[in-house]
């Protein structure tokens, strides 16, 4: 139980004069399952990379089951037993669930031939391990998030694997999936392998670790069981301050902005009915798959509802068209940050404007002067910490850059602003300097619906909050009347309405 | 005067290098073959002999910039010059009928930009092959009106085109600039010029911002049609005739330019000056070759070399920076 | 087990399949000349070289690149081929392709570095490559055709594998040269099914990323491709000499479109990661079939190109949606 698998010691990493790691230790017992937190940009993955071998640090040193490790390759390390899943499970679209699953074995087998009758039977024998039930003859592009996840496990425990790493393994999975993951996860602890989960979701991580090592700027800044940690110590630990929980409680006001009347897009969600008031932000919350994302994209025009009415500011508005919801003054800010809602090879300047290049067309030209003064302007007033309005975009924080993707938005002066997932991947400060930017254009009266699955994020800014269930609305509650438990237990509770 | 610095400014190093490499070969070939090389003779021959496959890199390029490709510009190019020339013959060559082919060859490069356009914005086919089997398409659409051989006799007034001055200015190089003038209008004060910038950048980002990207794809691959057949128009000017092969080698050349002005073939980035300055400086290529009575087909080999070395050298600097 | 066959019935080859069987029948129908044994010897001479330049282009496809170079590539090697043996007087048909597969890999080669080694986008860095080649021919080897080839060569045409004489007197014979494009299929059929290069070629085209985490050693999978497609272009080159009899430096210039076509309609997709044997080779017989037959059919010659040309539209942009399609479908 005690056996230390896999030993690191003042692990150092720098990447062109920014340090990543600035010197970490950690320690992994056989049969342990640990869970890895701390916010973006902690040196999380670089730390994973460099186990795994696709990085090689700075200083440092490596102890694999005791052994002294001088240059650990990609191949080495799964030699080693490591075995990484990645957040893209890195699996091929193309090829079978067979040949995924076996194909590492072969690769470190070293043959040259491919034989597809053993591929079947080994794919087959990882798949009872774990009890996960696949045809091995299909294509893993036919497969859901879920079961290309299970493919990815099998692969990594073909080949006898001792340390199973999982980068965010949870993040896009349901309620019931996690759970099933936990299983075979527990199970596999159960066979003596070492498990490192990376998960900042406390519920989480509670539900399934035995040791909790928490990273922040590149250092490690605490490490312990799991019992040693709660709320207030984990969330210090993570942010490095005490973060003071601010509730946003409007007063009570009869101005309808948004009224929703049985909105319908066959297959995604049914019947959805909501309003929102002036000086509201309503918050939607549902599992994955529950139909909250896409009420998102259909308000937006991208996966618009074949059926139901929509009322902003008393005029009824159809939205079967991005340019629809445009010209409804509707804005929304995508879940992806990095590939819906940024051009990271533009300037800061350019996607601020991105979706307002109309406004600067003056006598058939276009006024460069004043995008830069409007960008300039956001900057300052979002509270974005870029110097000017020329750098690439891609040179902010996660949180800078959602603030801009925000001012983009903002930008085109919409009537209604829909955010999903707003602060996913975006550090503590950031987040609280975003909840209170919604917050004053509530009160300016533009309507503002969060989208999100952070249950605390909900209860802090959110005035009601709609929760939607197998693409229905399970119910729509006041946020005077919940708290995170509550609102948790609504969520993952197996009935219908709440 | 403050907006003539700023350009100046805003225009990347990679137009400035162009900038220099011109001067330098005109330099040296001013200094080796003066007479041959500085002769009013030359220089009107070398801006009469550009502005077709200049008008084709501009094409190249706002296809390049979207994110795309377009290999079908000289299948156009062919098809609106054979289109024209059909009518110029079947009308018997008056004014107007020169005037009507013209503006028939125009619609027909914008129909078939829009088709492009179409299969590979609404269709989400690859631009790379949607282009080829345009050309192929387009080539097999002229054949069908030439029947093979080329359309001859053409109205002696429309040789003009090709051929002609306009105060000792070849009239196809006011063209040329004209296209050019009209593409860099496009890219930097028009709202149409920033979407495609945005939508070659990220695609998903500009739909997301509410970018109608089907329009801007079809916006961009008519432009470029468009541009074809006006280099169409003059190769059958030059020609004096119009046949489906004329100027098979232009789409190599016409990507050489493009990649050599500083677009980036991801997508995202170019700049018509950049663009237009890689064009004078393969003209000037050319025209030493010609001086120096160097082989056509070396020529093709020397397009290659250098097409192969820039890229190489771009992505050795960029890797550089990424660093 | 109903839902296989239902899947069996509908896949890409099946589809192609269909649309030649149609073919078949609509010109048999206009001209019943056409079901003889002529018919299918005249298609299998006409596809022979087709079919070696499909077969390596499928590959490259299949590892996310694409090769517009090997017409020229061929060209090349034919050319220098046909002159190194006349000037050397040699007339050994192995030293042939010997020559000719060292030529073409040497330009593959070049690809590789390009494409593998400094990630230059396919397209581009390939057609840089083509325009070297074409351009090195005509300016360094020569421009006319070569009509004076060694004899060899020509005992070599002359063997042939299957001999019908038809009712009105005429031969009909089916060269032994069909053999080449054969082998190269059973080779490539192992190399891409049964080995983990193969398999490799295949991880690379789905996802490059996740080839390299899962440890194949991506740019020797890509240098490996571009390499062996220079060499098959070689081969298809001095096979295509010895058919013709001559060496020409151009007549391969632009073949490249209607190979990429016949790839694609043939299943592959021209994304990477897809692609069959069995596929291609029903690609390139209905592309063949086609151009040798719209006579038959009342097309005229010079309508041909856009005939063809629409056709492949169509096809190219039937099997895309399909993709899309596919992609689309709910995940099970």
């Amino acid at each position: 139980m005690d056996k230390i698998f896999l030993k690191l010691e003042n692990i150092k990493k720098t990447f062109g004069g920014v340090q990543a790691l600035k010197s970490v230790g950690l320690e992994i017992r056989a049969g342990e399952i640990h869970c890895l937190a701390g916010e973006n940009g902690c040196g999380k993955s670089t730390l994973i990379k460099v186990i795994s071998g696709a990085h090689d640090p700075t200083a440092g040193s490596i102890y694999i089951e005791g052994e002294k490790i001088e240059k650990l390759t990609p191949i080495d390390s799964i030699r080693k037993g490591i075995q990484v899943i990645y957040q893209d499970f890195a699996v091929f679209p193309n090829l079978t669930v067979a040949e995924n699953i076996a194909m590492n074995h072969a690769l470190l087998t070293g043959t040259k031939a491919m034989n597809w009758k053993k591929s079947r039977e080994l794919a087959i024998q990882a798949m009872e391990q774990i009890g996960a039930h696949m045809d091995p003859d299909v294509l893993v592009e036919r497969l859901s998030i879920a079961n290309k996840q299970m493919v990815a496990i099998c692969r990594a425990i073909i080949n006898d694997a001792k340390l199973l790493i999982l980068d965010e393994p949870t993040t896009a999975l349901t309620q019931k999936e996690v759970s099933m993951l936990n299983t075979i996860i527990r199970n596999l602890k159960d066979k003596g392998m070492a498990i490192v989960i990376v998960n900042h979701k406390l519920d989480e991580i509670y539900e399934i670790a035995d040791r909790l090592t928490i990273l922040r700027n590149g250092e490690n800044v605490a490490t312990g069981p799991i019992g040693e940690f709660d709320r207030k110590r984990f969330i210090k630990c993570m942010t490095g301050r005490d973060v003071e929980e601010v509730y946003y409680r409007p007063e009570d006001s009869r101005e309808v902005i948004l009224k929703v009347e049985n909105l319908t897009r066959k297959g995604s969600f049914e019947q959805v009915s909501f309003d929102l008031k002036k000086g509201e932000v309503l918050g939607i919350t549902g599992l994955l798959g529950s139909g909250r994302g896409e009420l998102g994209d259909a308000l937006f025009g991208i996966a618009p509802a074949g059926e139901g009415k929509i009322t902003l500011n008393g005029k009824e508005v159809t939205i079967r068209s991005i340019e629809d919801a445009m010209k409804a003054r509707i804005a929304y800010v995508p879940e992806d940050r990095l590939t819906q809602g940024l051009f990271l090879d533009c300037s800061i300047q350019e996607n601020t404007v991105a979706a307002s290049i109309q406004k600067y067309l003056k006598k058939g030209r276009l006024n460069y002067k004043e995008m830069y003064e409007a960008t300039q302007n956001w900057i300052q007033k979002i509270g974005c910490n870029a110097k000017s309005p020329k750098p690439l975009i891609r040179t902010l924080s996660g949180g800078n850059a959602q603030k801009m993707v925000i001012a983009k938005w903002l930008n085109t002066n919409p009537a209604l602003l829909v955010l999903n997932g707003p602060t996913v991947g975006v550090d503590i400060g950031s987040k609280a300097d975003i909840h209170k930017i919604l917050r004053e254009l509530a009160e300016q009266g533009v309507g503002i619906i969060v989208i999100s699955d952070d249950v605390s994020e909900l209860i802090q800014n959110c005035s009601k909050i709609l929760i939607m269930k197998n693409g229905k609305t399970a119910g729509s509650i006041s946020s005077r009347e919940l708290d995170e438990t509550k609102l948790s237990r609504l969520l993952t509770s197996e009935e219908e309405t709440v | 005067m403050e907006n003539i610095k700023s350009r100046l400014k805003s225009s990347d190093k990679n137009s400035m290098m162009l900038f220099l490499i011109a001067v330098l070969i005109f330099g040296v070939m001013a200094v080796l073959a003066p007479s041959s090389f500085l002769g009013i003779k030359n220089i009107q021959g070398m801006c009469t002999q550009f502005p077709e496959f200049g008008l084709i890199s501009f094409g190249m390029m706002l296809a390049m910039i979207s994110g795309g490709i377009d290999l079908s510009l000289v299948g156009i190019a062919n098809f609106s010059g054979i289109v024209a020339a059909y009518i110029m013959v079947k009308m018997g060559g008056s004014p107007a009928s020169i005037l009507l082919g013209c503006i028939a060859a125009v619609l027909v490069g914008a129909l078939c930009g829009c088709f492009n356009g179409f299969m590979i914005g609404y269709l989400q086919i690859p631009p790379m092959l949607v282009t080829l089997c345009g050309l192929q398409l387009y080539t097999g659409c002229g054949l069908m009106i030439t029947k093979g051989p080329a359309i001859t006799g053409l109205p002696e007034g429309y040789s003009v085109l090709g051929n002609g001055t306009v105060a000792g200015i070849p009239l196809a190089f006011i063209i040329f600039i004209l296209g050019a003038l009209l593409v860099s209008f496009l890219l930097r004060s028009t709202v149409y010029g920033q979407h495609v910038r945005y939508m070659g950048t990220n695609s998903m980002a500009s739909r997301y911002s509410g970018i109608n990207n089907l329009a801007v794809t079809i916006k961009t691959y008519a432009v470029s049609g468009v541009l074809g057949s006006l280099a169409g128009l003059i190769m059958v000017s030059r020609y004096n005739s119009a046949k489906t092969d004329y100027g098979s080698s232009y789409t190599l050349l016409s990507l050489l330019i493009v990649v050599l002005g500083g677009t980036n073939p991801d997508g995202g980035k170019g700049s018509a000056i950049g663009v237009l300055l890689s064009v004078v400086v393969l003209q000037l290529v050319s025209s030493a070759f010609n001086i120096m009575r160097v082989d056509s087909s070396l020529k093709t080999f020397v397009w290659g070399v250098i097409l192969i070395l820039v890229i190489v050298i771009g992505q050795l600097s960029r890797e550089r920076t990424c660093e | 087990m109903k839902d296989r066959i239902k899947r069996g019935l509908a896949t890409n080859e099946m589809i192609v399949v269909y649309i030649i069987l149609a073919l078949c029948i609509l010109i048999g129908i206009v001209n019943p000349a056409f079901a003889s044994a002529s018919t299918v010897v005249s298609l299998l001479r006409s596809m022979l070289v087709t079919l070696i330049f499909a077969a390596f282009e499928m590959m490259v496809i299949i590892s996310g690149g694409i090769d517009v170079s090997f017409p020229a590539v061929a060209s090349f090697a034919m050319y220098a081929t046909a002159m190194i043996m006349n000037g050397a007087g040699l007339n050994s048909i192995v030293l042939a392709f010997i020559i000719a597969i060292v030529i073409g890999m040497l330009f593959g080669f070049l690809n590789s570095v390009l494409v593998a080694r400094l990630g230059i986008p396919p397209l581009i860095a390939t057609l840089g490559v083509s325009s070297v080649a074409n351009g090195a021919t005509l300016a360094f080897l020569g421009s006319k055709e070569i009509n004076k080839l060694p004899e060899s060569f020509g005992n070599l045409s002359k063997v042939f594998i299957y001999e019908y004489v038809g009712e009105s007197g005429i031969t009909y014979q089916l060269t032994a040269l069909i053999l080449i494009p054969v082998v190269i299929y059973i080779g490539l059929w192992i190399l891409l099914k049964y080995t983990m290069l193969g398999r490799g070629i295949y991880a690379v085209g789905g996802d490059k990323n996740a080839a390299r985490i899962a440890g194949f050693r991506v740019v020797f999978i890509q240098s490996f491709v571009y390499i062996l497609a220079g060499a098959l272009a070689g081969v298809g080159g001095v096979t295509y000499m010895i058919l013709m009899r001559q060496a020409h430096p151009q007549v391969l210039m632009g073949t490249e479109m209607m190979v990429i076509a016949a790839v694609v309609m043939g299943g592959t997709r021209i994304t990477g990661g897809h692609g069959s044997i069995s596929g291609t080779i029903l690609g390139v017989t209905l592309i063949a079939l086609i151009q040798n037959n719209l006579i038959m059919l009342g097309v005229p010659t010079y309508a041909q190109t856009f005939v063809v040309g629409l056709l492949i539209v169509v096809g190219t942009s039937i099997t895309s949606l399909r993709t899309k399609k596919i992609q689309n479908s709910v995940k099970i």
